[in-house]
């Protein structure tokens, strides 16, 4: 191609800005008449005039991306971000929406709209693993645009490849990478980037892009410095020098400070909608808690667990640290035998032989021989079988989820499970199969992230994760946007049990289940501020002598995420009283 | 600009016709149509087969579509006349019994007509367009006279002009573009700014009619093309570039960032480290000229040579 670039200072009168003449086309004409011909019918002469206006981009600012788009209609908030991130932040941006707001449409929007300009036409899109055939079929189906999953080293030749970000960083991919322009960067999951130090991090510093998406529902999971290290990925320096930011806005590990003028930054490079605001409608949650007692030799292992887990707590003197595994277990007591038995196996081959403690595990063990079935399965087929749709059973642990689907297959229910370990073509051929045939899916956490399943509409929380973010994001799953039905939310909890503190304090004390509230991360980032709201919970059940120890001591901690909940409130309340004032 | 089903369907129809392929059904939602070799080949991706057909030399079979302009309204027409049901299999033929059934589904394989939505935005339409760019490019056409011209006396003078549709693409972080469809005449330099105007009162044909004369050029056409970029150039000086230096501000204040959180990191002492932060404090910088630097893109979508009456005796 022949082109002639005339620089500024060319000639007097010259235009403001450099000029690019693309003189191609006159080559070809001359060529065409030197050997006579071919020449083109006039009637596509004109039509491909008429296409060139059709898509013609008249406007600087005027988002065109919506009318190219034929079964998809966005909802205005992410219209907004769209409009936003192109015209306010040019381009790179931080969408942090809550769960279940379509981050993947509002990033798949502003996308086409720089495809449709013409600005971006070499893209990558790293997101989990698991999530790349669901990332492809989206961007080809919702948004026309061409994406292809990176499988073999040659995919990375095509425009718009999605890819992992495990395999993008390797050699030799990382190398290809490396050499590759991209107009524009989209990142899914963005959080896992928070510390500068990883592979990660130093990888997507060093990709070249143009444009620059991160996707994430949690921007601050632990730490400010982590919000800051997205944000020096996206534009270095936004929130001024690591130490400004340290010195302006930092005043503990959790802790901010001016937050007004914080919240001022962010909002040039992160856009956050929340799942309360707008006029986006959710339907309703109902909430059943289904209260079971344990059988007599259920209870005896439950009490066997924790007075050796107390037992443990008190011989290391208080070291929270050292105790994981065997918190573990205290709440592995509560989902099922299979999973206690797993973990005191793993256990008995760490101890030395002699050491008393193996007569102890042993004992725990033979409880469990004892055990002849499970009170919490039991319930679950009765309730599947009165509800008799379409359900998805969330358990912790995976000995727990081959448990189940044992059990439920005896008892002629057709189940799948979904783990987190599985990889990307039987994940989706198991989200297939559930919307197709099975009645039943059961799931693990790790499964959680990133599955769409609004075609069912109730959930049974088998046991629950001590961390009410993990709660919202199980909720998540099945509450979301394109839900037509009110979402029926079933906790199973054991009288007697720490379960039924920790349930106590999730549904009473927050609440969560029914409302939505959208600012749970708020209010556990506020909380957190002293130390992580599961460490609390650890060391709470961990130091009570008694049940009404407990009691007393989960209630406190209700009233204190209750008072920063009405704080916040009260805060919100009095910066709209400000704004309309 | 967005099109309504009317215009898209206007459009493909001037592509299948043109590409003289046979239409076999249409409403005012859709078209049923058989695509002609040449349409064949440029649509349906096909290399393989056509490689194949012209190798052997074998009667190649085209495709056809369905291709529905307006998905809502042909809907519900079809709704209205299903189609004929198949005729009821005998389920208990001697056959069946070996074989088992052949269920009644969706017709298959050769002979079936796959369904295509055609609406603004969708590829089908985007790729016609490219279709069209592609093949008529470049055009040499003549306009064609009254049927009194062959009978008068004296032969027709006709002139030469050099029409040229540019596109002119503002870009910085955002975007906006413009078509200019000029063209100048060979004979005596005269530009016309409207060009498209003058053009579609006119039949024009690719035969060169009889009982006309060309007038000789004075201009070779590179001089000609000089002359219209010239106009161009003079156009664009004219425009309004307060988006250039609202780009350039902004470039401004993301390098002054820049510069501001690197000034200290750029003191390390050790060699390594600074060679690397360094490297780092350029990429930053060139990503962000790349993304905010705003610049004038002239480029033509087609372009052609178009010989017609001359006005002036």
């Amino acid at each position: 191609m022949k082109t002639s670039h005339l620089g500024s200072g060319a000639q007097a009168g010259d235009l403001p800005v450099p000029l690019n003449i693309d003189r191609s086309w006159l080559d070809n004409l001359e060529s065409r008449l030197d050997k006579g011909g071919p020449w083109g019918d006039f009637r596509l002469f004109q039509l491909a005039v008429q296409g060139e206006e059709a898509r013609l981009v008249t406007s600087f600012d005027e988002l065109q991306c919506v009318k190219h788009l034929q079964d998809l209609s966005p909802l205005p908030h992410q219209i907004d971000t769209a409009r936003r991130v192109l015209f306010e932040m040019s381009g790179r941006a931080i969408l942090a929406d809550e769960v279940g707001l379509g981050k993947t449409i509002e990033a798949g929007l502003i996308l086409k709209e720089y495809m449709v300009r013409g600005l971006v036409s070499k893209v990558l899109i790293l997101v989990p693993a698991s999530l790349v055939l669901q990332w492809v079929r989206e961007l080809n189906s919702k948004f026309g645009i061409p994406a292809v999953a990176q499988k073999k080293a040659y995919s990375w030749h095509s425009d718009v490849v999605v890819a992992s970000m495990d395999t993008a960083k390797r050699e030799p991919h990382k190398d290809m990478l490396m050499e590759q322009e991209y107009d524009m960067l989209i990142i899914d999951e963005a959080h896992k980037l928070k510390n500068k130090k990883t592979t990660n991090y130093q990888f997507i510093q060093k990709l070249r892009k143009k444009y620059c998406l991160l996707l994430t529902a949690t921007p601050v999971q632990n730490d400010m410095s982590e919000l800051f290290n997205l944000i020096t990925l996206l534009k270095p320096g936004q929130l001024g020098r690591q130490g400004d930011f340290a010195a302006n806005f930092v005043v503990g590990k959790r802790q901010a400070k001016n937050e007004d003028q914080l919240r001022d930054e962010l909002a040039k490079v992160m856009i956050r909608n929340r799942r309360g605001e707008g006029p986006v409608q959710f339907t309703k949650r109902t909430v059943r808690n289904v209260s079971l007692q344990l059988s007599p030799e259920e209870q005896a292992l439950y009490d066997g667990v924790t007075s050796f887990v107390k037992n443990q707590y008190k011989a290391s003197g208080g070291n929270l640290s050292s105790m994981l595994s065997l918190v573990t277990l205290q709440r592995e007591v509560c989902s099922s035998r299979d999973a206690v038995f797993l973990t005191l196996v793993n256990l008995s081959k760490k101890i030395p032989d002699d050491s008393p403690l193996t007569a102890e595990v042993w004992e725990l063990v033979n409880a469990i021989r004892n055990i002849k079935a499970n009170t919490k399965a039991e319930k679950t087929i009765e309730l599947i079988k009165d509800m008799n749709e379409k359900v998805i059973v969330f358990t912790e642990y995976r000995a727990t989820q081959e448990y189940l689907l044992q059990y439920f297959q005896k008892h002629g229910l057709s189940c799948v499970p979904y783990r987190g370990g599985m990889n990307r073509g039987k994940k989706d051929w198991m989200m297939d199969l559930f919307r197709g045939r099975a009645q039943v899916m059961i799931a693990t956490e790790a499964g959680g992230e990133g599955i769409n399943l609004q075609f069912c509409h109730h959930m049974i929380n088998f046991d629950l994760p001590w961390n009410p973010m993990r709660v919202e994001q199980r909720i998540g799953r099945v509450h979301r946007l394109g839900q037509q039905n009110d979402v029926k939310i079933y906790n199973l909890s054991t009288t007697g049990t720490i379960e039924e503190h920790i349930l106590n304090l999730l549904h009473e004390k927050i609440n969560m289940f029914e409302t939505v509230i959208g600012g749970l991360d708020v209010i556990l980032e506020r909380f957190e501020k002293q130390e992580s709201f599961e460490k609390s919970l650890y060391k709470l059940f961990l130091e009570s002598e008694s049940d009404e120890e407990i009691r007393s001591k989960v209630s406190s901690l209700g009233q204190s995420l209750d008072l920063i909940k009405r704080e916040i409130e009260y805060e919100d309340a009095e910066t709209v009283i400000e704004e309309e004032a | 600009m967005s099109l309504s089903p009317q215009e898209v369907q206007k459009q493909v129809l001037t592509y299948l016709e043109t590409t003289e392929c046979s239409i076999i059904e249409k409403s005012p939602y859709h078209v049923t149509v058989k695509l002609s070799p040449q349409a064949d080949k440029q649509l349906t991706n096909r290399p393989y087969y056509w490689g194949f057909i012209e190798r052997t030399g074998a009667e190649p079979e085209t495709l056809s579509y369905t291709f529905v302009f307006d998905p809502d309204q042909y809907n519900e027409q079809t709704a209205k006349t299903p189609p004929p049901s198949a005729p009821p299999q005998p389920q208990d033929s001697i056959l069946s019994r070996y074989f088992g059934v052949n269920p009644a589904g969706p017709r298959i394989g050769p002979g079936r007509i796959p369904r295509e939505d055609v609406t603004y935005g969708s590829s089908r339409l985007q790729q016609i367009w490219a279709v069209a760019r592609q093949e008529g490019s470049c055009v040499y056409l003549f306009e064609q006279p009254g049927p009194l011209q062959r009978e008068t006396l004296f032969s027709a003078p006709y002139e030469p002009w050099l029409g040229v549709c540019f596109k002119v693409e503002m870009t910085c972080d955002v975007k906006k573009e413009a078509l200019h469809f000029i063209g100048i005449s060979l004979v005596t330099g005269q530009i016309d700014p409207q060009f498209a105007r003058r053009l579609e009162t006119l039949q024009l044909g690719p035969r060169l009619p009889e009982n006309i004369h060309i007038q000789p050029g004075s201009l070779s056409l590179a001089g000609a093309a000089n002359l219209l970029e010239k106009h161009m150039k003079d156009h664009l000086a004219g425009e309004d570039y307060a988006w250039a230096e609202a780009a350039r501000e902004r470039l401004r204040e993301e390098l002054a960032v820049i510069d501001m959180y690197y000034e200290d990191l750029l003191k390390e002492t050790e060699e390594e480290k600074l060679t690397a932060i360094r490297e780092q404090y350029d990429n930053r910088r060139s990503e962000m000229t790349w993304q905010y630097e705003p610049k004038v893109n002239l480029s033509a979508i087609t372009c052609g040579l178009f010989h017609l009456r001359s006005i002036r005796l």
